[in-house]
């Protein structure tokens, strides 16, 4: 019988690379086509993101392609039809331009806040970002603030680096790794890939995690915390270290600002800041000649010795030394302060344990545990470097302990500060940025905090002076008026905010359609599903879109969307802008943003299209240049109002940040041999194209750890634009940002303060200048015994992170979620597998199924978010189960605290960065009455688009005729059972 | 297993078609019918030959495709559905031979030589449906030899029933014939009770050796599809516990207690009437027993979709 | 040759990439297309050759979750193919690949009734039976690159957790895998002898910890250490600088 079966035709195939657009990894891919049809999606092996493996939905991306859900055409709200009926009619891109651009000049000449342009799933925040800069609007943010704020500033504000795109933990070193926080998040293909690096190498893996799915499935051991308690738990385990004496003296007082002196002056306006002197240098206590000196001077100088502890009497403001106490300021260093916080018996692990529901010789083993790793099986890498003093250092000493935290940390109202309390062990463990632990991405460490901030002032057809976000280092940098109340249309950088750096996206339509601060005039939204599960509230959210004011004109007068599939928000849209899939556009990922980089290089990537276009639609890039040529951005024309750039590759070409600087770093230079910076070459993109659509800058083995203060590293960050200088980033455990915030809280601050109780006892409460743990803030307001179980929920993996239309392999995998509760819990309260159940939380009640499961916090319940579908969107019949059975928690979760007395509505958000509090949720479950069953609320059925077809009911996806290989009739009469005959 | 109409339906009538045939093939040597004419004889094999063919044609329904069905003589060497098909086939000519020379020749030694071969395909038939089920060991509740044992006696049983009946209606003496079917009555109900309490002690794979975690509790979690699939459509199907005892007590009823009384004389005279209620009865009491034999039986796959034991 | 997978049961985080992967190879490979029937209604399902399924093994908080792939095993004694009339379903002699030759199968189910590791599925729209092909239109396509004749399964999966090789060989990785791993098959006692083996997720050794310090309260440490930094300050500090 034939041996080998006869293959397909690949002369018939071709093979393009280009970049993954399902979620945050950005993995690279090789796309293999027949004609314009997909034959196969695959890993592109030589990428340095996915190194050729591919996910789940990376591999589906041939549905995602064939998705009945596509946009067509643009579309406008049929005139005389209620937003939100689905009522839509074709219009031509031109019209649809020119209407667009007309409002949107209008709006610039005048008030150019009243643009508000939000962004969803988006790669490309420099773009949109620079756009709403050009247009001249405040009012411009990306989804971070529902998603990754808290990850990102718990990070940045402490040791310039943070979890997510920001760093990796060293897979390839590490001998303990710390899992943290629900869902399996950010990212995904490289953390696979790392996990079982990790595991072969015999590595222990701790999931800290109320529920054991997915990666936790794998740990070597499972913590199943309480939610919103992760950073009682770190602070445990840093209670532990100290008690156990176990903290790196020489990390500390080298790396962090531990030996910087904290001034205490109580009832002043000094009080709980750093010393300075007159120059305004850092100041630590020298142990040599027992006087104060420069924390630069002592880096730089052997013969002065930094005490990391103690309590001092400095010389008076003049300086010089005085007997008299009363001309002394006293002073106590950071580290000091550190130690007397959490050696206090409040983090013991006995006295945490319920609270976090795990035991606390537990906790007491998990920390000495990382302990034995970070001191007793130190490694080295023999590789010299230079520190930023100039000290040459023979080799990179590693303390292989490294953390990842995922979605569950940066949800809650306290998630800000437990990233900085997980950060702190990290750091008393001197694990950071060193071999074994947590490594940054460039152009990440970035110095604490970024030296940009935001834009407040706005002028009309004026471009802002710098972007719309940025990092507050003081009150002084609120986004707020001169009577402290709030610039933008979500409150960020307010004091309800003051750090929120990712904007505030959950807020919008809320604030908008409230008209507070002001009402705007037309919401632009990209990507962004904000009728449905990225809105808290979702019911509610969909009212207020429709909501009008007393002359019968919508409070939001005018919403534009820009998707590639019908979404829930394209049916409360007026205009709709069908953007291409991600196969068929060119696009960026660049270093101005949060780059698809990897711990030792620096990468920037491109995508580019593999299949032709068949519909009538255009890539949002390209119609955000063309608006913003059409109305005359400076960028993007020149004196005479004419056209700067033909077109989106050509601006991306051409365009410079700062000189030599653009959006993509690779293959600069008008010969395309230079490299992060040089002049723009006009043939960069092929250059990519021929590179499978990838940059990848490696950095030097000098360069690869303790970047935060190393040289090398450092001052190639600066001469490629990642920091403005070259100096050390030093790690401060203590935030005198946060500080000089709770002072105006006190009354104290010498600058802005808040000009009402709520928000001055918010400062009081939340900005500890040390990382701490708050009870979440929903739970501080509601009935705890009624609302017993914390309610929290995650992606599958195989849909996290992805945006888009129901792909029609996927969903056999998943169609409908369930309320998954711990079985015996589940069982005391008469609920079993499949039983309708009630979900009701102080804000609303849904109707759900249960399904019980071992792995699950007994006090928590949780589910697979963002299946529940409202039905008729995504191409889904009426029947589909994602819109009968499936269900959004979103509808218990309100995105305002519940109220008190005489205080104005809060955000359901965290009080220091604003991210939304999505897992502070907490509600009561009750089973359901016999004969109540189906998914509760109910939504209105999502009417088709005009021309779009009827989804097909059969699906029979091939692009060839089957290659069938035949078995041969003598084979199939002669042959025994088994290939070797007639067994013995 | 999923209860195809198609197969049961298939395997009852086919069953009592074979049932018939053999009994009319044994039976110028036994003396089962000895005053049917060679005419009635023919009519009566006929008759047994129109059940089996309809039982055949059935079978093909269950076939998806269909036009592939041709090719199931090649495996012969394995396949014991292969072996069913092949002696299916080989099973016309011969009983028509025999038909044709018992209707021309009547009580010849080559008759009776035919008619034993005759009889004799039909138990190797039977024998072999009922392997197609009992060689799955994936299926506990058919891999049994009670299985093929069991086939063979309900197909004699209806056959029985289904000749007396003819006999009866032609006015021909029942002469053993009774007593056959008695003795058939009551063994197949036997075997039926055993297989019912066999089926009924747990043996065989379960949960924790399907997956190899054998020293605790395992529980599915989650499937993996949304949807029924193959799978679950063609394994997953589940009887009520109660509705189960009922169906098996409705069969055994059906099958084996009617007919007992009705044959053995309680309600009268064994005449044409008593034995059409016994056909029809012991006919409806088979389907149902051949719907629990699919319904009842439990593959292992369902330990993957979180059966604890089949 | 033996051709068959290992799965290790230790990394597979049951993401479900190899089940799609499959799915997206094999709708045109050699067996494909692979029919999705309702696929944006109310019963979503289709013809896949590998799923992904979740178990919990032992009781809160003692659980741990297992993920198990299945697809097909290529049994040494695959029954199968003994119970397959039309000859269809075969098991090839070169390298013991399961096979279903389409133009011969006439969809009686027999095959996927005698499997235990539910690997066959039947086509409900071509009326015949599909399984796991191994990718034999990868694993010998000259035209492709070497380190991609491999299954689809096993290139794209993100935690390594597939390995594709040949069993008769002793020193090949899946052959090593098993030895070294105590690889095993699923269900053995049904006596099919599986090729594919699941390596059992690893028992770490209890990690070393710190020796515990006896207590001291808070004030008496930071005393201590002040004490410390003072009298060998030269030991601490900038030690390795």
């Amino acid at each position: 019988m034939s041996a080998l079966p006869e293959f397909e035709d690949h002369a018939k195939q071709t093979v393009k690379t280009t970049t993954c657009y399902m979620c945050a990894c950005r993995c690279g891919i090789k796309v293999t086509l027949e004609g314009n049809e997909i034959r196969f999606i695959q890993g592109n092996p030589k990428h340095p993101v996915n190194k050729g493996v591919l996910c789940a939905k990376g591999n589906a991306g041939i549905m995602k392609q064939k998705s009945p859900a596509k946009l067509t055409q643009p579309l406008v709200r049929k005139a005389g039809t209620e937003r939100g009926d689905g009522e839509f009619e074709p219009i031509s891109w031109d019209k649809a331009l020119t209407l667009l651009t007309e409002r949107l000049r209008k709006i610039r000449a005048t008030d150019p806040k009243r643009l508000a342009f939000f962004t969803g799933r988006d790669q490309m925040q420099a773009l949109t970002g620079f756009w709403a800069s050009q247009f001249g609007t405040i009012n411009w943010a990306a989804h971070g603030g529902f998603c990754s704020v808290n990850m990102a500033a718990g990070g940045l504000y402490m040791t310039g680096q943070s979890f997510w795109e920001f760093g990796d933990p060293d897979w390839d070193n590490a001998k303990y790794f710390m899992l943290w926080g629900v869902a399996e998040d950010h990212a995904s293909n490289p953390i696979k890939i790392g996990l079982e690096k990790l595991k072969r190498r015999g590595a222990k893996f701790v999931a800290i995690n109320p529920v054991r799915t997915g990666y936790q499935a794998i740990a070597d051991e499972w913590i199943g915390i309480r939610p919103g308690t992760d950073g009682l738990l770190a602070l445990s385990f840093a209670h532990v270290l100290l008690k156990n004496e176990q903290f790196d003296w020489e990390f500390l007082t080298n790396y962090t600002n531990s030996t910087q002196l904290v001034i205490h002056a109580p009832g002043t306006s000094k009080h709980g800041l750093l010393l300075r002197d007159e120059e305004g240098e850092l100041q630590i206590w020298n142990q040599a000649t027992d006087s104060v000196a420069s924390w630069n001077a002592s880096s730089h100088d052997d013969e002065i010795k930094p005490a990391l502890f103690g309590e001092f009497l400095t010389p008076g403001a003049k300086g010089g030394i005085t007997d008299g106490v009363a001309d002394c300021t006293q002073v106590k260093t950071v580290m000091t302060h550190l130690a007397e916080k959490y050696l206090s018996e409040e983090y013991a692990p006995e006295n945490v344990a319920e609270r976090v529901g795990v035991d606390a010789e537990t906790i007491e083993r998990l920390a000495l545990e990382m302990a034995h790793v970070a001191f007793k099986e130190t490694i080295t890498i023999e590789t010299p470097w230079t520190d930023w003093t100039g000290r040459r250092h023979e080799r990179f000493i590693g303390r292989p302990v490294a953390m990842h935290a995922m979605r569950g940390i940066s949800a809650h109202s306290n998630g800000f500060q437990t990233c900085r309390s997980i950060h702190l062990f990290q750091v008393m463990l001197g694990a950071v940025d060193c071999p074994g632990s947590h490594l940054a991405k460039p152009p990440f460490p970035k110095h604490v905090a970024p030296p940009i901030k935001p834009a407040k002032a706005m002028a009309p057809d004026t471009p802002l002076s710098s972007p719309p976000l940025g990092f507050p280092m003081s009150p002084e940098d609120l986004v707020v008026d001169a009577n402290g109340e709030p610039l933008r249309i979500d409150k960020a950088y307010s004091w309800e905010a003051p750090i929120a750096n990712h904007g505030m996206m959950h807020m919008v339509i809320n604030n908008a359609v409230k008209g507070d601060p002001y009402p705007i005039d037309t919401l632009i939204l990209f990507m962004a599903n904000m009728s449905w599960n990225s809105s808290m509230n979702t019911a509610e959210v969909q009212d207020m879109l429709r909501e009008k004011d007393e002359h019968g004109d919508y409070k939001l007068p005018f919403i534009v969307t820009s998707d590639a599939f019908h979404s829930e928000m394209v049916n409360y849209s007026d205009l709709v802008l069908p953007d291409t899939t991600y196969l068929e556009r060119f696009d960026t990922i660049s270093m101005l943003d949060r780059p698809i980089s990897e711990p030792h290089a620096a990468c920037d990537s491109i995508r580019q299209p593999v299949i032709d276009l068949d519909r009538d639609v255009r890539p949002w890039q390209e119609v955000l240049v063309d608006i913003g040529t059409r109305l005359k951005f400076p960028a993007l024309t020149d004196a005479d109002g004419g056209a700067k750039f033909a077109d989106y590759k050509d601006f991306i070409t051409n365009w410079e940040k700062a000189p030599g600087i653009g959006f993509l770093a690779g293959w600069r230079g008008k010969d395309g041999d230079e490299h992060m910076v040089g002049a723009p070459n006009p043939d960069q993109w092929q250059a990519y194209q021929d590179n499978d659509c990838f940059f990848e800058h490696k950095l030097p083995p000098e360069q690869r750890y303790y970047r935060f203060a190393n040289k090398d590293y450092l001052e190639w960050a600066k001469s490629v634009g990642f920091n403005a200088h070259a100096g050390p980033i030093t790690i401060e455990l203590y935030s005198e940002v946060l500080q000089k915030f709770r002072l105006a809280g006190q009354g104290l601050y010498d600058g802005p303060q808040p000009n009402n109780d709520t928000d001055r006892q918010r400062l009081i409460d939340y900005f500890d200048p040390m990382p701490d743990w708050y009870v979440p803030l929903e739970e501080q307001r509601i009935d705890n015994e009624k609302y017993k179980f914390h309610a929290v929920n995650q992606r599958p993996m195989h849909m996290y992170h992805s945006w888009d239309s129901q792909n029609a392999w996927l969903r056999q995998i998943m169609a409908q979620n369930y309320m998954y509760i711990n079985r015996q819990r589940g069982l005391s309260l008469g609920i079993d597998d499949l039983d309708w159940i009630w979900v009701e939380s102080h804000h609303g009640k849904i109707r759900c199924q249960a399904k019980l499961m071992e792995g699950c916090n007994p006090d928590t319940v949780w589910t697979w978010n963002a299946i529940g579908k409202q039905s008729g969107a995504w191409g889904l019949s009426d029947k589909a189960p994602e819109s009968t059975k499936g269900f959004l928690m979103n509808h218990l979760i309100s995105e305002l605290l519940p109220s008190k007395d005489g205080e104005r509505g809060l955000t359901n958000s965290d009080p220091v960065t604003g991210q939304a509090a999505w897992y502070d949720l907490k509600v009561d479950i009750y089973k359901a009455e016999e004969g109540e069953t189906g998914v509760y609320p109910e939504f209105k059925h999502i009417k088709r688009l005009p021309d779009m077809a009827e989804s097909p009911t059969v699906l029979r996806y091939h692009t060839h005729t089957p290659v069938n290989l035949e078995r041969s009739m003598e084979d199939a009469l002669t042959r025994g059972h088994l290939p070797t005959g007639d067994k013995p | 297993m999923h209860p195809a109409l198609s197969v049961i339906f298939f395997t009852v009538t086919a069953g009592a078609g074979y049932g018939v045939l053999f009994l009319l093939g044994i039976s110028r040597l036994t003396g089962l019918t000895p005053e049917a004419s060679p005419d009635q004889a023919t009519v009566m094999g006929l008759v047994g030959l129109a059940l089996v063919t309809a039982g055949l044609i059935s079978s093909t329904f269950h076939l998806a495709n269909p036009k592939n069905a041709w090719r199931s003589f090649v495996r012969f060497r394995t396949s014991w559905l292969s072996r069913e098909a092949v002696f299916a086939v080989l099973f016309y000519p011969l009983c028509l031979i025999w038909l044709a020379c018992d209707w021309f020749m009547g009580n010849t030694a080559l008759t009776v030589v035919l008619g034993l071969l005759t009889a004799l395909f039909c138990v190797v038939i039977l024998v072999c449906t009922g392997m197609i089920y009992a060689q799955l060991k994936t299926i506990r509740q058919w891999h049994t030899a009670l299985t093929p044992v069991n086939f063979v006696l309900l197909g004699l049983l209806l056959g029985a029933l289904i000749l007396g009946f003819m006999l009866a209606s032609q006015n021909l003496p029942l002469s053993r014939l009774v007593s056959v079917a008695l003795g058939l009555v009551i063994i197949s109900a036997l075997a039926k009770v055993i297989y019912f309490y066999w089926i009924g002690q747990p043996a065989g794979p379960t949960i924790n050796t399907a997956l190899g975690f054998t020293r605790a509790t395992v529980r599915l979690l989650d499937v993996g599809n949304s949807s029924d699939t193959f799978h679950n459509k063609e394994f997953g199907y589940q009887v009520d516990k109660v509705k189960l005892i009922w169906l098996r007590a409705i069969s055994l009823t059906l099958m084996a207690v009617l007919p007992l009384l009705l044959i053995s004389g309680v309600f009268g005279p064994v005449g044409s009437i008593a034995l059409l209620i016994a056909v029809l009865s012991a006919y409806a009491g088979v389907f149902v027993e051949r719907w629990l034999f699919f319904a009842e039986a439990r593959h292992v796959v369902n330990l993957y979709h979180g059966f604890q034991r089949t | 040759m033996k051709l068959g997978l290992v799965i290790d049961l230790d990394t597979c985080v049951g993401c479900h990439a190899c089940a799609v992967a499959c799915k997206q190879w094999n709708t045109s490979g050699t067996t494909g297309p692979l029919t999705d029937y309702d696929p944006y209604g109310e019963n979503p399902a289709g013809v896949w050759f590998n799923r992904i399924r979740s178990y919990e093994v032992d009781d809160y908080p003692n659980n741990k979750t297992v993920n198990t792939p299945m697809s097909c095993m290529h049994c040494d004694d695959a029954a199968c193919v003994t119970v397959c009339p039309t000859g269809a379903s075969y098991k090839r002699e070169e390298d013991g690949i399961v096979l279903v030759d389409q133009s011969k199968c006439m969809g009686c189910n027999l095959c996927a009734w005698a499997c235990p590791y539910g690997a066959r599925e039947l086509d409900e729209d071509s009326g015949v039976m599909k399984k796991c092909t191994l990718c034999v239109d990868r694993i010998y396509d000259e035209a492709l690159p070497v380190e991609e004749r491999q299954p689809a399964c096993v290139m794209t999966c993100p935690t390594s957790a597939r390995f594709f090789g040949d069993f008769d060989d002793p020193n090949s990785e899946v052959s090593t895998l098993v030895r070294e791993r105590s690889g095993y098959a699923m269900m053995p006692e049904v006596g099919y002898n599986p090729v594919n083996k699941y390596l059992p997720p690893r028992q770490r050794p209890k990690a070393p910890t710190i020796e515990k310090k006896e207590a001291a309260t808070g004030q008496t440490l930071i005393g201590k250490w002040m004490k410390r930094q003072k009298d060998a300050f030269n030991d601490f500090g900038k030690g390795a600088r």
